[in-house]
């Protein structure tokens, strides 16, 4: 229901954003994941309604939304951002802010506060002022006061960054509690693709802008040497053989899913085989399946597996693993 | 050295035993300097705002002329406002020459440029991520500012103080369009130009202290409202 078109967004002429169709549904959520630069934020920030794209459309529900945002239409959405800001006052002024701006009633509003600060667990929290919050309370207080209001759409930039992991945890499970208690669409950006698979409905990766058709974990920017067909190409310590006709500056993107995963290196017709020991692993949110991230002499790769290869291959962090891909699997953006 | 000892005894016997003239020229100075710094604030405030915030064709060049205008030279501004309020001048109708609103209209020509440019440059100085924050839990656009404003509280309490400390402090202007008459648009400056030209040190002295006061007491009241408002 809130979605681009055609969008091209531009800072200083630089296209930052190229999206012919960006959609979030009604309900679920959805994360973006990227390298820095990718264009995370930015997509975040149309889709807040705080910049108009330089070209395309925002559409809520279908229709096209204006260069001036009515307020209305703007209270439908909100995002916290990657650094959030809390206004001077006490994080109980904070929490009440948008709920005042939208005209509720006192006690209308400090049930809804009381509701928030429980799952988030901010009570010990309410009185304090913004100096008295680490970077990981202001920004559990940020995702509170845009839960808080209880938008159509909720926008996350990387809510957890500054968060530890028992902390993130938390974060996403009051996320998920009130998507239980109420239907509503979240949008994440995100580089900690652990998450991104575990509480997400739905992964897109954004590279250089664009939707890119693999998630960023075996993107590698390159230089592709002269000449056509088959090339070497280094990437920090290894060498990845692709099937190419570009040259010059470009990135290669190989899909997780076309990775072959084994112990021991395979008599095969994959031109890419790489050895290294197995640094983490990720359950896909339906539990089908895995990703295991391995390291290959200071080259991370990832790699989907089912979860019964993964339990048959015995693959546990630390284990010896050789991946293997054909040179054609390797998409040249 | 001696006058400047005659000076300060005779200041010291004026202000305590309540002279009326002094009191009176007091008073008149505080009423045209406050209204000039509401009026000039007023308007200033918010296009301080505007700058600082909108991008629009033409902004760098707004803020060129709002610079420039701070240096403005208040004896030039006198002397157009004379033209203008002058008996043949267009605005001449309102019959304001040698009046106290004269002076105010002086002081506020002076004085918005120094509220817009200061405030501008003070809204530039929040964090722009209050301004996105407010407009992502839904503030409108007055909410939206008082927000930023909010933020930028000491730095704007410091436009307060540099408008009023110009409207206070003003003379070429308000001598030129006041006229300087006694009784009626005799302000502190003028009054102490005055004096000091006919060599009544004591009075000039004496009217050069009350003004030094009234600037430490609003500086005082404005420091101490900013002290009630926490982080």
């Amino acid at each position: 229901m809130l979605e681009l078109r055609d969008v091209r967004h531009r800072y200083a002429g630089r296209v930052v954003l190229d999206l012919p169709h960006f959609a979030l549904p009604r309900t679920g959520m959805v994360a973006v994941v990227g390298h820095n630069g990718a264009g995370k934020s930015t997509l975040l920030r149309l889709l807040a309604l705080l910049e108009a794209p330089t070209e395309g459309t925002v559409r809520l529900d279908g229709a096209v939304v204006p260069h001036r945002v009515p307020t209305t239409l703007r209270r439908r959405v909100t995002l916290v951002e990657q650094r959030p800001m809390l206004f001077r006052g006490s994080v109980r002024e904070n929490l009440v802010y948008g709920l005042q701006v939208r005209g509720m009633r006192r006690t209308a509003m400090n049930g809804i506060i009381a509701e928030t600060v429980e799952r988030l667990g901010l009570a010990p929290l309410l009185e304090r002022r913004r100096h008295e919050l680490s970077e990981g309370e202001i920004q559990r207080v940020a995702v509170a006061r845009a839960l808080a209001l209880r938008t159509d759409v909720l926008l996350l930039d990387e809510p957890a960054s500054s968060a530890d992991r028992a902390a993130a945890g938390a974060l996403y499970r009051a996320l998920a509690a009130e998507r239980v208690a109420r239907p509503f669409a979240v949008c994440i950006a995100s580089h900690q693709l652990e998450d991104a698979y575990r509480w997400a409905d739905d992964i897109r990766a954004l590279a250089d802008g664009r939707l890119s058709p693999v998630t960023p974990e075996n993107l590698f920017r390159v230089e592709l040497p002269p000449g056509e067909g088959l090339k070497s190409v280094r990437v920090g310590t290894i060498d990845i053989v692709v099937m190419t006709d570009r040259v010059g500056s470009a990135v290669l993107a190989v899909p997780a899913t076309d990775m072959f995963v084994s112990r021991e290196p395979l008599a095969s017709s994959a031109r890419n085989v790489f050895s290294g020991r197995v640094t983490g692993m990720a359950i896909e949110q339906r539990g089908a399946g895995v990703h295991v991230r391995a390291d290959m002499g200071g080259v991370e790769l990832v790699a989907a597996v089912t979860a019964q290869a993964a339990r048959e291959l015995a693959l546990a962090p630390g284990s010896a693993v050789v991946f293997s891909f054909k040179a054609t699997a390797v998409q040249v953006f | 050295m001696d006058f400047l000892g005659e000076g300060f005894r005779r200041a010291w016997v004026l202000l305590s035993l309540g002279d009326s003239e002094v009191y009176g020229i007091a008073a008149l100075t505080l009423k045209v300097a406050a209204l000039a710094t509401i009026i000039s604030c007023a308007a200033g405030l918010p296009l301080g705002y505007f700058l600082a915030t909108r991008r629009f064709w033409g902004r760098r060049a707004a803020l060129t002329v709002v610079n420039t205008a701070l240096a403005f030279p208040t004896v030039v501004v006198g002397l157009l406002l004379y033209g203008l309020l002058s008996r043949q001048g267009p605005l001449g109708g309102l019959g304001w020459l040698y009046t106290w609103q004269a002076i105010v209209l002086g002081d506020v020509i002076l004085a918005l440029p120094i509220a817009a440019a200061l405030s501008a440059a003070a809204i530039q100085g929040v964090d722009a991520r209050i301004r996105r924050t407010a407009e992502t839990l839904g503030a409108g656009r007055w909410r939206t500012a008082w927000t930023v404003a909010r933020e930028a509280r000491f730095a704007l309490a410091a436009v307060l103080t540099a408008a009023f400390g110009q409207c206070v402090a003003e003379i070429g202007a308000a001598m030129i369009v006041g006229g300087n008459i006694r009784g009626s648009t005799r302000t502190l400056t003028t009054a102490v130009a005055l004096y000091t030209s006919q060599g009544d040190f004591g009075l000039a002295l004496a009217l050069g202290l009350v003004l030094v006061l009234l600037a430490l007491v609003i500086n005082v009241v404005l420091q101490v409202l900013q002290g009630r408002g926490h982080a």
